[in-house]
């Protein structure tokens, strides 16, 4: 990366300067070619307004009428002009030519030529013509001029190139250089942050240019993974903490089977209780397998349009008996027609968790609802609510942290994950876990973003594959 | 039943090959996929428990193509450490009829082989189940027993139609919650465990014999307790 920069940089720079020449000469070329156009055209003009008037002074006055106008402007003549009349044989009349240059006009009409005058070749534009009683008209005029100033623009054209040259590189190495600056701070932060200063930022210059937008990514992006070590750092201490404390009682037991060698029965018993404390090891893995397989967003290939109305019933209906014997009650108001696109069994499962949450903490005789209803900006919700004793706003922010259980949980069951699944799902379906105060109790609220109304028909999905799994 | 079980890892093999030797089912093995398919192709089996990830060559969900390509219907359970849903849909897509995900108990283990092949087994379409003197009527939803009718909410009747099913054999809670509730996924608490017993009381209270019974660490089974 560091090597290639510079080459990067140059190859800019001159890829600059030759876009700055070539772009210059363009411009002079075009100055060129119409600045000719226009010399010409005033060549040609001036040529026909003296045949004209000489062939006037031929039809007003004869002959002599054209001699007189052709030797008047003889004489005045500059800049390389020739006028000359011939007679029938081309023998010549009047005018500045001792002789008709036959190989340069051989017939009427228009030419680019040179002609030898006084020792020297001259470029010229001449005109024959064929004037009544078989004279011949020559008119030209030197080119001079135009090779004059086509000096000038060839010289303005050199002169352009060359500075657009020099100034092309020189933009080009200031820009490479502007460039590898603001690269280099990029880079160095960037390294910073490999050594492990995670705290480290590029710097940004408050401007809205390509750069700072750019740094600006680079420090979102930054901050999540910061976010995102941390609460690694944070899971894995706590995973730490919840296997180490069943493998410890694991440990404790068959180390002391080993050392007491009970009697076969209560050997048995101390097995089964091994077992246990391993399925408990096993649920906190299956757990955060689940977290990491909703965080990693795989599941959105399963998305369909799920109606809330019938997995609110689906499950108020599987906690039923729960709430039922813990003798609380639970209000179901779920009208139909409301929907959302995501995963039915994740979205059950986000469901059911604040329901069984809101069951446990509910007093008895309790009371949880569960409704459902649209919401502001396009969203639906889903409801719980309990009255229990609700969570305190200190600890809001913090229950959906994985493992975070509420000193109020205390001897509850549950490994701490219930609302961090909750929490997973419905940032998986774009959505979000509210929290708030029921006075008393907790209300809990998902709130969804509903589908285009457009997509009403669900497609065959892969939790549908696992549904029509024949039953068993 | 004779039953092939193709696992590589040797002490998961000996503790399958053990529990189902203790049930009474014959059991062979193959430690790699081609030995594997080779067995399962040869051999005439009621069941086969398959590891997705094998050594030789060919592995799990290999081994099941092949044999469904050859029209070969014997059902096949997969044993994978692979537990994402993705993984399980790929399982039974390939022609799997169930999968189990690493580590397991082998009461589940069992419950859901022998669950697959007695699905194998009954093809006819029944309209009617009994248990002892319970008896549930699949077309009116009509459930009685000794001719004392009971009401059932749907739920209720489609829990009681599975265990019916299974009339004898222990059906696990995952299996029920699959099945019966059509979820993948943990419901947490022990709902399942409520549910049955208020099940429990509608066809068990005020009759003689109990007929649901609590299988530890297990699951239920449902039948005359003998």
């Amino acid at each position: 990366m560091i090597r290639l920069l510079p080459s990067t940089s140059v190859r800019l720079a001159l890829g600059y300067a030759a876009l700055f020449a070539a772009s210059s000469l363009l411009l002079v070329g075009f100055l060129w070619w119409r600045t000719e156009g226009y010399l010409d055209r005033q060549t040609d003009a001036a040529i026909k307004l003296d045949s004209r008037l000489i062939g006037d002074q031929l039809k007003n006055f004869g002959l002599p009428g054209a001699v007189t106008a052709v030797r008047e402007r003889a004489a005045a003549a500059d800049n390389g002009a020739v006028y000359l009349l011939a007679g029938p044989e081309l023998q010549p009349l009047a005018g500045n030519l001792p002789k008709w240059p036959e190989q340069a006009a051989p017939k009427p009409g228009w030419y680019w030529t040179d002609l030898t005058r006084g020792g020297a070749l001259h470029s010229v534009r001449l005109r024959r013509l064929a004037l009544p009683d078989g004279l011949n008209l020559l008119i030209g005029r030197g080119l001079e001029r135009r090779a004059e100033i086509r000096g000038l623009i060839i010289d303005a054209l050199c002169w352009t190139a060359a500075s657009a040259l020099i100034l092309g590189i020189g933009g080009g190495v200031l820009v490479r250089r502007a460039m590898l600056r603001r690269v280099e701070m990029i880079n160095s932060a960037a390294t910073a942050i490999v050594r492990g200063d995670l705290a480290r930022r590029v710097p940004t210059r408050n401007t809205a240019d390509a750069f700072d937008e750019l740094a600006r990514t680079i420090n979102f992006m930054l901050q999540q993974i910061e976010q995102l070590i941390e609460g690694m750092r944070n899971t894995s201490n706590a995973v730490a903490h919840d296997l180490r404390t069943p493998l410890a009682e694991l440990r404790a037991r068959l180390e002391e089977l080993i050392r007491v060698r009970p009697a076969m029965d209560a050997t048995f018993e101390e097995i089964n209780k091994a077992v246990a404390d391993i399925d408990r090891v096993i649920g906190v893995f299956n757990a955060l397998l689940r977290l990491a397989e909703i965080d990693s967003g795989v599941r959105r290939s399963g998305f369909r349009r799920v109606e809330l109305s019938e997995l609110a019933t689906e499950v108020a209906e599987l906690y039923d008996p729960l709430i039922e014997e813990k003798e609380a009650e639970l209000d179901v108001d779920a009208p139909p027609g409301l929907a959302v696109n995501g995963d039915p069994h994740l979205l059950a499962q986000a469901v059911g968790n604040l329901v069984d949450n809101a069951v446990k903490y509910a007093p008895p005789h309790g009371r949880v609802s569960l409704r459902i209803a649209s919401a502001d900006n396009g969203q639906v919700e889903i409801v719980i609510a309990d009255n229990g004793p609700g969570i305190a706003d200190t600890e809001k922010p913090r229950v959906t942290r994985r493992f975070y259980r509420g000193g109020i949980s205390d001897g509850k069951a549950g490994i701490g994950l219930g609302l961090s699944v909750v929490d997973a799902v419905a940032r998986l379906h774009d959505g979000s876990l509210y929290l708030a105060d029921n006075h008393p109790g907790l209300i809990a609220s998902l709130k969804l973003p509903a589908p285009p109304a457009t997509d009403s028909f669900p497609r065959p999905t892969q939790t549908d594959l696992l549904r029509s799994n024949p039953p068993r | 039943m004779r039953i092939l079980v193709v696992e590589d890892n040797e002490r998961v093999a000996r503790f399958i090959k053990k529990g189902l030797s203790e049930q009474g089912h014959t059991v062979d093995h193959a430690e790699s996929g081609r030995d594997g398919l080779f067995l399962a192709a040869t051999g005439r089996y009621d069941a086969v428990i398959l590891d997705r990830m094998l050594p030789g060559g060919i592995d799990g969900l290999g081994i099941v193509e092949s044999l469904r390509r050859t029209e070969d219907r014997t059902p096949i359970l997969i044993l994978s450490a692979l537990a994402e849903v993705d993984d399980r849909i790929h399982g039974l897509r390939a022609g799997g009829d169930d999968y189990l995900t690493k580590p397991f108990s082998f009461g589940e283990l069992l419950a859901r082989l022998e669950a697959l092949v007695r699905r194998s087994q009954h093809v006819e379409i029944q309209t009617a189940l009994t248990v002892a003197d319970l008896r549930i009527d699949l077309l009116s939803h009509k459930v009685a027993r000794g001719g004392k009718p009971i009401q059932l909410q749907p739920r209720e009747f489609k829990l009681l139609e599975f265990l019916m099913r299974h009339a004898g054999h222990v059906v696990t809670r995952t299996m029920l919650l699959e099945n019966v509730w059509e979820h993948h996924f943990d419901p947490q608490t022990n709902v399942i465990d409520v549910h049955i017993s208020r099940l429990r009381q509608k066809i068990d209270e005020g009759f003689g014999r109990p007929l649901l019974h609590t299988v530890r660490g297990i699951g239920y089974r449902l039948g005359l307790d003998d």
